[in-house]
């Protein structure tokens, strides 16, 4: 019988900056996602910077998971 | 002068740069098979980043989702998270992908799959799963292509005209410079659409609102239904928005014209500043798509058709060159996506049927000139699918992407070490459910319980796959150490557990 080698699973982290990156990718991803977006982002006042809150709330989410990724590059990760 | 003749002028400008760049590759052009269907896998950040940019942005960028923001409100405004995700699905699968291609010489994915599963009927199905789908994607640009041209020139070019006169631009300079020629493309056409989407989205925003937040302010007074959940046709509910954002990154991702820019990468580090910058491009185009769609259902309410909201404030408020540089950008837009899947099917039908099944061991000018011949055979199918005129733009791209989509388990089994993984009997299975599936959901029952059709057909394929490949053969241990072995020193620098 073939000898298969075995690794230990690639979907989990193995560095601590490993971790934080996919942690912090995946929590913000969740706020941009349903439930979230159609219940407690679902509203146009208050108005911030002169933008609906719905749509200005997911660019400041989107420009943070940019940034995770950034930081993941700069990082090495 | 009349804006027919700036807007046309400059969409010719634009062509002529277009071969000019073709012809220019064409000199750079070395006789190897490799250099002519993966740009000699050196391609830098610079060219890399705005090639997968372009290339991921196509005639919906400009059209489609100005029609989407149009009809459904800002729940398109989900489109950022599938830009973020494909950044994320870059710097993780991407890498891994490139690495593998660079070890053991992959040109197509149909290449990665076959080998590791050890399976030429993996390879079939891949090839014919990358081809049939992405044909589709060609029906839609060059329908985008030929409309853009019939309206920029006041209906005096007739969109049947127009497709073939671009599409066959785009033939031309990919015959002439392969894989380069597209690049360099890209480069000129990721610049001009960028430019362009903006400027004339801005421009519009201060002639009809006075500015941007003048425009927010007054979808608020008088459309509030566009910007709040799901929008005034109840069309983005959570599945929908959920479904969307699977589909339009890892559907998008596993196309054969996305995957092969992994192959081109010259090295790690190109691929990691890749993932961690491609949605900064992607994602901020979004905005000036919003202004469109949403200004325009205030200015201009009521359209018959949608998608062509932009163009119509254009012709109807800005001034002739810019109506012509925004066109012209759109034209970008579509041709810089058609010319990859051009040249990805005429990789896959090259490397994969006739390199492989018809003629072995031919000189590498001579596959170099077949595939020449298979661009003109798809320049012909893409012509006679795009006069057959279909509806919304996205919708097809989703179709699109969707298809592709159901390729995402099979990669991940080479991608992803651990575990017992799939098997060549699994990952045939769960393509087949996958696909069936999608067709049901798709197309007979569209989106059941409110879940976007890709994704259940990526559950299915899943668990197909899974339960499939715990009872059949994996591949050798052989095959398994040297693959997964690479992917393991590749991240980690270590070697098995």
């Amino acid at each position: 019988m073939d000898h298969y080698p075995k690794y230990r699973s690639h979907l989990v982290p193995r560095t601590r900056d490993g971790w934080i990156a996919t942690g912090a990718f995946l929590v913000l991803l969740a706020l941009a996602m349903p439930p979230v977006t159609h219940s407690l982002l679902n509203r146009v006042e208050p108005v911030l910077a002169g933008l609906p809150f719905l749509y200005a709330v997911l660019l400041v989410i989107y420009c943070a998971l940019i940034g995770v990724l950034v930081w993941t590059y700069g990082r090495g990760v | 002068m009349e804006t027919w003749v700036v807007a046309t002028g400059l969409i010719f400008v634009y062509l002529m740069a277009s071969l000019v760049l073709g012809v220019v590759a064409n000199r750079k052009l070395t006789v190897d098979i490799e250099d002519f269907l993966l740009y000699g896998r050196k391609a830098g950040i610079f060219v890399l980043y705005l090639t997968v940019v372009a290339t991921y942005h196509s005639a919906f960028a400009f059209l489609g989702s100005g029609g989407f923001f149009y009809v459904h409100g800002i729940g398109f405004w989900a489109a950022g998270t599938w830009t973020l995700l494909v950044g994320a699905i870059t710097y993780v699968l991407g890498t891994r992908i490139w690495a593998l291609g660079k070890r053991f010489g992959y040109i197509t994915p149909a290449d990665m799959l076959a080998d590791f599963y050890e399976s030429e009927a993996v390879r079939v199905a891949v090839a014919v799963v990358s081809v049939v789908f992405t044909i589709l994607y060609i029906q839609v640009q060059a329908q985008g292509m030929g409309y853009i041209i019939n309206v920029a020139s006041g209906g005096r070019i007739s969109f049947e005209l127009g497709t073939l006169v671009l599409l066959g631009v785009a033939a031309a300079y990919l015959m002439a410079g392969g894989l380069r020629a597209v690049y360099w493309t890209d480069v000129l056409q990721g610049i001009w659409m960028y430019l362009a989407v903006w400027i004339g989205a801005v421009y519009l925003a201060y002639e009809l609102f006075g500015g941007p937040l003048e425009l927010w302010r007054a979808v608020e007074a008088q459309q509030p239904e566009l910007i709040t959940l799901p929008g005034p046709r109840g069309f983005f509910t959570p599945g929908m928005w959920v479904g969307m954002t699977v589909t339009l990154s890892f559907g998008l991702v596993m196309q054969p014209h996305m995957m092969l820019r992994y192959f081109t990468a010259a090295d790690a580090r190109t691929m990691r500043l890749l993932g961690a910058t491609t949605p900064i491009y992607l994602m901020t185009l979004y905005i000036p798509a919003a202004l469109v769609g949403l200004g325009g259902a205030v200015a201009l309410p009521g359209l018959a058709n949608p998608d062509t909201v932009f163009p119509e404030l254009l012709f109807r408020h800005a001034p002739p060159w810019l109506t012509g540089i925004v066109l012209a950008g759109a034209t970008a837009a579509a041709m810089s996506t058609l010319d990859s899947i051009l040249h990805a099917n005429m990789t896959v039908l090259t490397r994969d049927v006739y390199q492989r099944y018809v003629a072995r061991d031919r000189s590498q000018a001579h596959y170099v000139w077949v595939g020449r011949a298979i661009v003109m055979a798809l320049l012909a199918v893409g012509y006679v699918l795009s006069v057959t005129r279909a509806g919304f733009l996205v919708t097809l791209v989703t179709l699109s992407g969707s298809g592709a989509l159901q390729l995402l388990p099979a990669v991940m089994g080479v991608c992803f070490p651990g575990g017992r993984g799939l098997t060549r009997a699994g990952v045939l299975a769960g393509l087949g459910v996958g696909l069936v599936t999608l067709y049901v959901t798709l197309v007979v029952t569209p989106h059941p319980l409110g879940m976007h059709g890709g994704v259940w057909g990526l559950l299915l394929n899943c668990a197909a796959a899974l339960a499939v490949s715990a009872f059949t053969a994996r591949p050798s241990a052989d095959t398994v150490r040297r693959v997964h072995g690479e992917v393991e020193r590749f991240v980690y620098g270590t070697e098995e557990a």
